[in-house]
């Protein structure tokens, strides 16, 4: 299965909120919507849902058109929101029975996944009698109620503890492993990172940047080296290197804990070894700079940052 | 179709898990088939309160009133003859219901201590000295009273034949079942709209809009209200109708003006009642969507509730001229059909062809309103915030 989001528009009075969205993914496999706030990740979402039209573009599954209600959906809206007064296991069954299940069916599911979130035990219970956390297990288990093939999650890490993180982040590795297409928005770098194949961050309503993580993160590291010195801090080898490496070097940026140096076009790491070779610089660390998602992010929409707030 | 039934059913055990819904209707409804056996229970357990005996005090000084005449006039009274101070002072105390003071023979003062609605006593006395000053007249100028009482109140016997329908009889059944119609609609009306907008206030309306469509969720709200009600009215309603019938003869017939309603009454009540309630229904549902919280409920269904008043109101004041140009025209207005047909079909002239039209157009509009509410509703799925004005919403439906 085959999801394309192709060149989407909308616009909410005369401001265009999205200016051409475009990004694909498949089964078995995650994407991850990454932008600031306001950049535009629930906007294209809930099109994707069929709750706001698109001005323009076209949404295909498998080359046809998207009609979330004709297919099994899960969908984890960035507004969570069940009836408080009903018990748990009512409003899931009245849920999974809307999507097409039969309420035998719908009891199931709907126990299979309150257990699998391990807030089974509340089944019983109004909404409204349990913690934040549990309701928001809640209102996931009711999104995969009718097992869907498609999983749509909006911030699904958001107000999350860290043990319930590792929970749904487990849950959502299970997804792909069974070949589901799994859709998620975030700002929270590390969890995408850790599942996440195909990413695609937005910003000012665009797509900057999208693809595989890995192609990504190679080519965002693509002659990037980091460097470290025993007797050096990072301030003085990074004056070092301006006035040393000039030529060898295009720009070097301070970091915690290294200094990230831009090898100019043509040089190699053999090279800057052998210049450095020749500097009383004593040598900690010495190695291939493999950027953090969050590094990526920050670098991708701080540059657009200023793209965006021009238009 | 198959999620507007499992909506509607959704809908209608939250009517039906009602704990107050449910104690209301059971606790009225037996109350009201309790009370139409009134009489029987009467009968076994109680005396016959309508023959207690009144107690009059008369004062009479020239003693112009006899007796015999007093007797005629107030069958169930005994009257005692007092002095002026005794009459107002066995008033005053209650020791007599009320009290006669004869100040000349063409002149009397009542004097009660509480004087009821329906208060007829001043009446009867005032012919009772007319009778006596004519019997005095008789007996000054020596003419045959006898004679002359019989001539003028010569029995005139008379019968009545209606062709057409009957206002005197149909009048207060009538009126009594505007009001129940259009008390359902503000009831229910509300309930409808406050369940639209407590799924915005709650945020479930983003889940239930992408696993259904906006259409099967107001129909299922609205069909699942008119049901309840129906269920509600129905057993009052027809638990008195029936409870009546069944004692109609321990009543004497005197609740015949109200409740012994004909079957084509409440058929056509039935139909326009049932329509007219979805009319509204759907766009308190419609009005229920435009708000975010439930506290401003009120600033979107007020439109429609001034709307019910002013046609509750047009109705009531025409009802006694069913076959005005008022309530012809207002017969075919979907707004106001409702009760101003179903009036013109109990109460005045009306041809078939008049009412399948103004059933008709009530359907349409019905229909009409139910899918423009469906599409207002999902419009306004996500805008939070202040309540969006309907010119506002409906714009937002042309330019989507």
């Amino acid at each position: 299965m085959k999801l394309e989001v192709k060149n989407i528009k909308k616009s909410f009075g005369e401001i265009e909120i999205l200016h051409g969205m475009t990004f694909e993914v498949e089964s078995g496999k995650a994407l991850g919507l990454l932008g600031r706030n306001g950049a535009g990740k629930t906007t294209t979402i809930r099109i994707l849902m069929d709750i706001f039209r698109a001005d323009s573009g076209e949404i295909l599954l498998d080359g046809k058109k998207f009609e979330p209600r004709m297919h099994p959906v899960g969908y984890l809206p960035e507004e969570r929101g069940l009836y408080p007064k009903k018990t748990v296991l009512e409003q899931m069954i009245y849920l999974g029975r809307l999507r097409g299940l039969d309420k035998k069916e719908a009891e199931a599911n709907s126990m299979h996944w309150l257990k699998r979130l391990e807030v089974d035990q509340y089944a019983k219970r109004k909404l409204d009698t349990l913690s934040k956390g549990n309701q928001q297990k809640v209102q996931l288990a009711s999104a995969l109620v009718n097992n869907p093939e498609i999983v749509i999650l909006d911030e699904p890490f958001s107000g999350l503890d860290p043990v319930n993180s590792r929970i749904l982040k487990d849950v959502i590795l299970e997804l792909i492993g069974e070949n589901r297409l799994v859709i998620f928005s975030s700002h929270q770098m590390s969890y995408v990172e850790e599942f996440c194949e195909e990413i695609a961050v937005i910003n000012f309503g665009e797509v900057v940047l999208a693809g595989h993580l890995k192609e990504i993160k190679r080519e965002f590291g693509k002659d990037r080296l980091i460097l470290s010195s025993d007797n050096y801090s990072l301030t003085e080898l990074s004056a070092i290197c301006q006035e040393r490496f000039q030529g060898l070097i295009e720009q070097n940026k301070v970091t915690k804990n290294f200094l990230i140096l831009k090898l100019t076009a043509g040089k190699t790491r053999a090279d800057l070894l052998s210049a450095l070779l020749t500097t009383d610089v004593c040598v900690e660390h010495f190695g291939v700079y493999e950027p953090s998602l969050n590094d990526i992010f920050v670098a991708k929409v701080g540059d657009e940052e200023t793209l965006g707030g021009a238009k | 179709m198959k999620n507007l039934f499992i909506i509607l059913g959704f809908e209608l055990g939250n009517y039906l898990k009602n704990k107050a819904y449910m104690l209301m209707t059971i606790l009225v409804g037996v109350l009201a088939i309790a009370a139409m056996f009134l009489p029987h229970v009467i009968d076994l357990f109680g005396e016959d309160t309508s023959d207690a005996q009144v107690t009059m005090a008369l004062c009479d000084p020239d003693e112009t009133i006899s007796d015999e005449l007093l007797a005629s006039f107030f069958p169930d009274c005994t009257f005692q003859r007092v002095d002026e101070p005794a009459l107002k002072e066995k008033v005053e105390q209650q020791q007599v219901d009320a009290g006669f003071l004869v100040t000349s023979p063409e002149s009397f003062e009542y004097v009660v201590y509480n004087k009821g609605m329906w208060d007829s006593e001043q009446e009867i006395f005032r012919s009772l000295m007319q009778t006596e000053a004519f019997r005095h007249y008789c007996e000054v100028n020596n003419l045959n009273y006898a004679e002359l009482a019989g001539t003028l109140g010569t029995e005139i016997s008379s019968t009545e034949t209606v062709l057409g329908k009957d206002s005197t009889q149909n009048y207060w059944y009538c009126y009594a079942l505007v009001i129940v119609v259009f008390m359902l609609i503000v009831l229910y009306g509300v309930m409808i709209a406050t369940s639209v907008t407590v799924e915005k206030s709650n945020r479930s309306i983003e889940v239930l809009v992408t696993s259904t469509s906006s259409s099967s969720l107001l129909f299922g709200k609205v069909i699942a209200g008119a049901i309840a009600s129906i269920l509600q009215c129905g057993f009052l309603l027809g638990g008195l109708l029936l409870s009546y019938r069944i004692n109609q003869e321990a009543w004497g017939h005197r609740l015949d003006f109200l409740l012994d309603i004909p079957a084509e009454v409440l058929l056509t009540f039935a139909f326009f009642g049932l329509f007219g309630f979805l009319f509204y229904a759907f766009l308190y549902g419609m009005m229920g969507a435009l708000v975010s919280k439930t506290e401003d409920i009120n600033k979107t269904t007020g439109n429609v509730q001034m709307v019910l008043m002013v046609v509750y109101f047009l109705v009531l004041f025409q009802i006694q001229s069913p076959d005005g140009i008022v309530i012809k025209i207002a017969s075919y207005l979907p707004i106001s059909s409702y009760s101003a047909m179903f009036i013109r079909i109990a109460m005045g002239t009306v041809s078939a062809w008049e009412v399948i039209l103004s059933g008709v157009i009530l359907v349409a509009s019905t229909i009409g309103v139910g899918i423009l509410g469906a599409k207002i509703y999902r419009n306004s799925t996500l805008r939070y915030g202040n309540p969006i004005k309907i010119r506002h919403a409906l714009k937002g439906l042309k330019q989507s």
